[in-house]
């Protein structure tokens, strides 16, 4: 299958008559970005983000006026410079930070401004998978993705464990199920990580560079994961991360951000090949 | 001995004394008697002042002799088990102040003593027999010392003395007087270092004397201690709160408690409570201020803990939907007591130690126990013990604290025993099965035509060589 990569319409079975001239018709008749994703007409996005702003301290602006829309089953790749915000971004989508202004809506329902029991209730639907893992290292590896099934979705213990056994041997970790995380590599840690924010069943996964911390033999382990989990799951995913590669190959769509704002978005290869924005290619062409 | 042994015993000496009474009322002369003046034993306990039964001791028994009297023999009787074999007898017969010439022999046989002199003892005279080396039955009790003289109309009932003392013969006084006897012993106490600090014999009876003040030491640290856990952790929490006012209170508690010394708060509680007319008991209230000034300690040990915990876990429990006390109690709070079981127990060690003040209030703990031991042997040797006592707990604990930050270090760094191969081998039949049952949705993605290795748990895509 990793064969078929090159034509990135194939991955979407339905409907099997769509390709990409198609996709980007409907795309420009409903007003929608460019991506490889395929659109169903009259379709809400998942993760709708309005003139978001977020100033730290009250002085330092990170986001300026963030506009982003993210449909179902989208693979959406934040790709920028650091400092840009991005990160920023996705921890505001997560309210792990509070926004200074603006509006970001998950499935057509407001998040920012709710008191912290209903935040509790809106991040059930946000996966996050951090920079530096965060797993609980208290707890092995399975208990680590049995944990919010079993507190947070009050699955019982046998529904959990079994979930957790599922997730990971998903992630290609089933037999270190009953290590601790120290015992762990970085990149099996980071897959369990995955397997934790998966288990949770959300409705939208944010990889915070998920890879950043990793060491390169590591990396593509846990990207190989990602890659999995977007071509095979139906996750909705917002990923930050500087792998153009995965960018290129994996996201429907590619996000540059730059300065608080997003400068330029569409198809994968339309910006990597073709930017049309001056900032995206000086920082795509200093990557290179 | 039985106790139906002994209860005959009684019955035969009961019916002798009888026969005797009976015997003495048919005397014309019973009118005259021989008065008993006393009787009383040296006290051969060591460091104490108690008369122990089993071990060598003086017996001194004085009588005077009636007006009309001749005694020309006197026998000292002890019940049972008492014995006067082997024992030296010093013979004083006192015309008033003058020593009178009269000399006597004493023999002795069992628990009898017989004293024959050569001549009658006439009116006035004072018999003093001290009986040295004698011993006291060695169950212990009140023992009376009864006989029988003899005077010019034959045998008569002595009288019987005011009862003796006794207390019974342990195993740790035989020690001792075991001790007492051992030329090592002698030789050295005869250092004045050894004798003042190590002396053995009190080194023996310290060890059995304090016991009781020991186990009033654990006691309170150990009935005190879990509120003192309980206490600090709520002061813990209030110090890192959102509210200024909770945070004021436990900023207050804390370092009003940390910042006096343990000896003040002691005496605040102990004799500014009954002032007020709140009388609690002594140890109960040792155990309050014990548990009050430990939790201000643990307070800020569990705030320290609490904060070290890096903010990205936090961050993970809520990105789970966890609510702050979820968060806590399965996430932060594990972690934390992990990271601060070395500073906890080096704080019990503290608070074990920190009993000893409570002697100066009167709780009847080791130290005091110690303290009425050295004030009654004017010897350092229960100090010492003391410091045993303390030390038996403190060592094994401050090797656990070594112990176990070792551990942790080592567990950190992700050493540490590893799984059972079996539970590996569980997890991935386990994990078979889900994939069989169908609900898998990304396993399904790992069949077999993808490089996907479980054995090695190493994810190999194609794609990664062209990144």
């Amino acid at each position: 299958m990793f064969g078929k990569k090159n034509d990135p319409m194939t991955k979407f079975d339905v409907p099997p008559a769509m390709d990409a001239n198609e996709a980007a018709r409907i795309a420009f008749d409903h007003d929608l970005p460019l991506s490889k994703h395929h659109f169903v007409e009259g379709e809400h996005p998942v993760v709708r983000i309005e003139h978001l702003m977020k100033t730290f301290d009250g002085e330092t602006q990170v986001l300026r006026d963030v506009n982003l829309n993210v449909w179902n089953g989208e693979i959406v790749v934040v790709l920028g410079p650091s400092g840009s915000g991005k990160s920023t971004m996705l921890r505001c989508i997560n309210l792990l930070e509070t926004p200074t202004a603006g509006h970001i809506l998950i499935d057509d329902g407001e998040i920012t401004g709710k008191s912290s029991k209903e935040v509790g209730i809106i991040r059930r639907d946000l996966g996050m998978v951090f920079q530096s893992f965060n797993l609980f290292p208290h707890l092995t590896a399975k208990e680590n993705v049995m944990i919010g099934q079993t507190k947070v979705l009050k699955k019982s213990k046998e529904e959990a464990e079994a979930e957790a056994i599922k997730q990971l041997t998903a992630v290609g970790l089933a037999d270190r199920a009953d290590y601790k995380p120290p015992q762990l590599s970085g990149g099996q840690q980071q897959r369990v990580a995955i397997a934790r924010a998966v288990a949770m069943h959300p409705k939208v996964l944010l990889f915070d560079e998920p890879t950043s911390a990793l060491d390169p033999e590591l990396v593509r382990d846990v990207l190989g994961v990602m890659r999995e989990l977007a071509l095979h799951g139906d996750m909705t995913m917002i990923v930050v991360t500087h792998e153009m590669g995965f960018a290129r190959d994996v996201g429907d769509r590619v996000v540059f951000m730059e300065g608080g704002v997003v400068v330029e978005q569409g198809l994968p290869e339309d910006v990597f090949d073709n930017p049309q924005h001056e900032r995206t290619k000086q920082f795509l062409g200093s990557i290179k | 001995m039985s106790l139906r042994k002994r209860s005959e015993r009684r019955g035969a000496v009961a019916i002798v004394t009888t026969l005797m009474l009976a015997l003495s009322l048919a005397m014309p002369t019973s009118a005259l008697a021989l008065t008993t003046n006393k009787a009383t034993a040296r006290p051969n306990e060591d460091g104490g002042s108690s008369v122990i039964g089993g071990l060598d001791t003086r017996l001194t028994w004085e009588g005077t002799v009636e007006e009309g009297e001749e005694v020309t023999e006197v026998t000292l009787m002890l019940p049972d088990d008492g014995t006067f074999d082997g024992a030296t007898t010093k013979i004083t017969v006192l015309d008033g102040l003058k020593r009178a010439k009269l000399e006597g022999e004493a023999v002795a046989n069992g628990s009898q003593l017989t004293v024959t002199f050569k001549e009658p003892a006439t009116a006035g005279y004072l018999l003093r027999l001290e009986v040295e080396g004698m011993r006291f039955p060695s169950e212990g009790g009140d023992i009376v010392v009864s006989g029988s003289y003899v005077n010019q109309a034959g045998e008569q009932t002595l009288a019987d003395s005011k009862p003796i003392k006794t207390i019974a013969n342990t195993p740790l006084q035989a020690l001792v007087a075991q001790l007492d006897e051992a030329p090592w012993v002698q030789a050295w106490n005869s250092n004045p270092f050894l004798g003042m600090f190590f002396k053995p014999q009190l080194l023996a009876t310290a060890f059995a004397t304090l016991v009781p003040g020991w186990l009033l030491c654990l006691l309170i640290v150990v009935i005190a201690y879990p509120f003192a856990i309980v206490l600090g952790l709520v002061f813990a929490l209030m110090k890192i709160s959102k509210h200024r006012l909770l945070r004021f209170i436990s900023t207050l508690y804390i370092n009003v408690l940390r910042g006096t010394p343990l000896f003040l708060q002691i005496y605040i509680m102990f004799f500014g409570l009954p002032m007020m007319n709140i009388n609690i008991d002594n140890n109960v209230l040792g155990v309050i201020v014990i548990a009050i000034n430990a939790s201000a300690y643990l307070a800020e040990i569990f705030r320290a803990g609490i904060q070290s915990i890096p903010q990205g876990q936090y961050e993970a429990a809520s990105s789970l939907g966890m609510n702050y006390f979820q968060t806590m109690f399965s996430i932060i709070l594990p972690q934390t007591i992990r990271r601060v079981i070395p500073t906890v127990t080096s704080d019990f060690i503290t608070s074990y130690k920190d009993t000893s003040l409570l002697s100066s209030v009167g709780v009847m703990e080791l130290m005091m126990f110690a303290k009425n031991l050295t004030s009654v042997s004017g010897n350092m040797t229960p100090y010492v013990a003391a410091a045993i006592f303390y030390l038996v707990v403190t060592l094994p604990l401050i090797k656990v604290v070594s112990i176990v930050e070792e551990r942790i270090a080592n567990s950190e760094r992700g050493g540490g025993p590893r799984p059972k191969g079996k539970n590996a081998a569980k997890a991935a039949e386990a994990s078979n099965g889900a994939k069989l049952s169908g609900l898998a949705v990304h396993a399904q993605a790992l069949d077999d035509e993808h490089a996907y290795d479980s054995a090695m748990g190493q994810m190999t895509p194609s794609y990664a060589s062209e990144v």
